[in-house]
């Protein structure tokens, strides 16, 4: 009975207090909530008050916000970089050259060449990032004057490319995904390196423009690429442009194994046409003349793994039919 | 030929020798005298510092040889004409209308070759023609070429095809397709080969023999249309044949090797300096010494700046320009 009446006892009192538990933990939860917002408040107030000085490929300081909200890129390249690192979400706008991934497509569009400064201004970007030889330095100067840093990245090897996402992963406040992609890529291009490749590496030419003839000089990407690959860039010389024109006679002595700047019947209609002397160089002799994705080529992005898939394939390939 | 001319003409095929021979040495292959010797001896194609030799050294030199002849005549041509020592090839607009025909192929079409014709040379050809046209028949009035009219023709015309050339070059959808305009823009003798030689040869040689029946007129004229007329000179007769000559040699230089800048303006001047303004064998020594004049400074050009050269244009206006103000300073050139 006593105990019947303990029981009854403590239940009023629980009934008595549970009502005014129930009431009040929305209150506590708030208080809670408050006090945790107030402490990313203060975080990102603290966080916001200390802007990032950074330098860039090129040597250029900037500064920039801790965590950037409002990105773009004035490069092709550029973007598949942002788009494989960035939140999609703070991009604001892309270039008429940026088709690549297809979620670009529906940015709004900023003229690269020539810079609609204008356009760009009005979107008012934390950073903008490009890409070297791609911005003139007079519109990056510009930019900045206006206040708008722009961040220049230098690509000549895959690793460049590698640290380039990590650098970008930092800035934008997401190391995680950048490391994430990172580890994968290196991953893959270590795994390519363990296949077979030709006792001797094959020298590719590969050819950018046909009147005058440009191709991939020795201080570009397509070197490390091709070495990659498992071949090398017939192009040992160094020259100052990146994509030096070349004399018939030249390519003539470079005599490459490879030649990569459009299918066999293609060139054979239109450059072995125009340069029939060329016909002697080894590449068209064995028919090892091949057409390639113009992006994966041309681009230096996150997709280098797959443009050295396709290059090591070329390499490997049987001669054109 | 003058006893005065006769040195001359000699110096410059001696010197048109020293530089061929020189021309066959710089390449990518190394080749001395005896290889060059040999191989022009007994060519074998199937070496291939012999092919680069007689199939790329050598067309690239006579192309070199003809362009600079033919401009500097027709530069001789279109002063004679217009009785203005400013006067050029470019005058009536061949090399702007040249430029607009070739953009107009690198820019519009996607494919440059078709049924095996390379395109741009023929669309240069046909640009130089009609925009000559249009400015003679701009600066004519009853079928008599009015030279004043003709110049002012020229320059307006000149402005519209560089306008519309640019304008096209500035949409140019891709980089290489800007730098092939801006790297023919500039001139270059880096396409020639046997199979396109024969054209300017036969323009040249056509000119050349024509205008040893007219030598005299033409001398006349430069003296002025009103003495020319009074010595008995068909002055608007003789006028039509010089426009017409001077527009095909300069059309066929400019489909061929870009519009290569200075040449046309600066031999003629040099010829009468050295030859007097009325010397018979003035337009044969005006060819020679712009034969030499474009060779000397496509060597140049390929010396500077190997493998592929600089524009031959830049070479003529940097090396030739500072040369012909000297020659201006001195005070004693017969304009």
């Amino acid at each position: 009975m006593r105990l019947y009446n303990r029981r009854r006892a403590y239940l009023c009192a629980m009934s008595r207090l549970l009502p005014s538990v129930f009431f009040s933990l929305p209150l506590l939860f708030l208080f809670a909530a408050c006090q945790s917002n107030d402490k990313s408040a203060a975080t990102a107030t603290a966080t916001a008050a200390a802007p990032q000085h950074v330098t860039d490929d090129l040597g250029h300081q900037l500064t920039i916000p801790a965590r950037p909200r409002r990105i773009m890129s004035l490069a092709a390249s550029m973007t598949e970089m942002l788009y494989a690192v960035a939140d999609t979400a703070t991009i604001v706008a892309r270039t008429q050259v940026c088709d690549y991934p297809r979620a670009a497509l529906r940015k709004p569009v900023i003229s690269s060449y020539p810079l609609d400064l204008e356009g760009l201004v009005a979107l008012h970007p934390d950073v903008v990032f490009t890409v070297e030889g791609i911005t003139s330095l007079d519109d990056i100067a510009r930019l900045e004057k206006l206040g708008i840093p722009v961040y220049c990245q230098r690509y000549t090897t895959a690793a460049d490319i590698l640290r380039g996402l990590t650098d970008l992963g930092r800035l934008l406040g997401r190391p995680v995904q950048a490391r994430k992609l990172t580890d994968s890529l290196q991953v893959e291009l270590q795994a390519m390196q363990q296949l077979p490749r030709p006792s001797r590496p094959p020298a590719v030419l590969a050819i950018t423009w046909q009147d005058p003839i440009y191709v991939y000089g020795e201080n570009t990407l397509f070197t490390d690429k091709i070495r990659l690959a498992g071949g090398q860039n017939a192009v040992t010389e160094h020259f100052a442009q990146p994509y030096p024109a070349l004399t018939r006679e030249y390519i003539l002595k470079l005599n490459p194994d490879v030649l990569i700047g459009g299918s066999f019947g293609k060139l054979d209609s239109t450059f072995f046409k125009n340069y029939p002397e060329l016909k002697r160089i080894k590449a068209y002799q064995n028919r090892r003349v091949y057409g390639i994705t113009g992006d994966l080529m041309e681009r230096p992005s996150p997709r280098v793994v797959e443009s050295v898939r396709e290059l090591q394939r070329l390499i490997g390939a049987p001669p054109a039919p | 030929m003058s006893r005065r001319a006769f040195p001359w003409i000699l110096a410059s095929l001696s010197l048109m020798l020293v530089l061929v021979v020189l021309g066959l040495r710089i390449g990518s292959f190394a080749t001395d005298y005896a290889f060059i010797g040999r191989t022009l001896l007994n060519y074998n194609p199937d070496d291939p510092a012999q092919l680069a030799l007689v199939q790329l050294r050598l067309p690239r030199i006579v192309m070199a040889l003809l362009a600079g002849g033919g401009l500097a005549v027709s530069g001789y041509l279109m002063q004679a004409m217009v009785n203005n020592a400013l006067a050029d090839p470019y005058l009536l607009g061949t090399a702007s209308g040249a430029s607009l025909g070739a953009i107009l192929c690198f820019s519009l079409l996607s494919n440059l070759t078709v049924a095996g014709i390379y395109l741009p040379p023929l669309a240069a050809l046909v640009g130089a023609l009609l925009t000559t046209l249009l400015v003679v028949a701009l600066g004519s009035q009853r079928g008599q070429l009015i030279p004043g009219q003709l110049l002012l023709a020229g320059v307006a015309i000149s402005s519209l095809t560089a306008a519309l050339g640019g304008l096209l070059s500035f949409l140019s959808s891709s980089e290489g397709q800007l730098r092939t305009v801006v790297f023919w823009a500039m001139g270059s003798f880096e396409r020639a080969g046997w199979d396109v030689l024969p054209y300017p040869a036969l323009a040249l040689g056509a000119a050349l023999l024509l205008l040893v029946f007219l030598q005299k007129d033409l001398n006349v004229l430069l003296l002025g249309e009103e003495r020319a007329q009074t010595l008995g000179v068909q002055v608007a007769r003789t006028r039509w044949i010089l426009v017409v000559t001077a527009a095909t040699l300069t059309g066929c230089v400019v489909a061929l090797c870009g519009p290569v800048g200075f040449v046309g303006l600066m031999v003629p001047h040099l010829t009468r300096w050295l030859l007097g303004v009325t010397g018979k064998a003035n337009l044969l020594f005006c060819a020679l010494l712009g034969a030499d004049f474009l060779l000397g400074c496509d060597l140049l050009a390929r010396l500077l700046y190997p493998p592929a050269g600089l524009p031959v244009g830049l070479i003529t206006a940097l090396f030739g320009v500072p040369f012909f103000v000297y020659l201006l300073r001195k005070k004693r050139v017969a304009l």
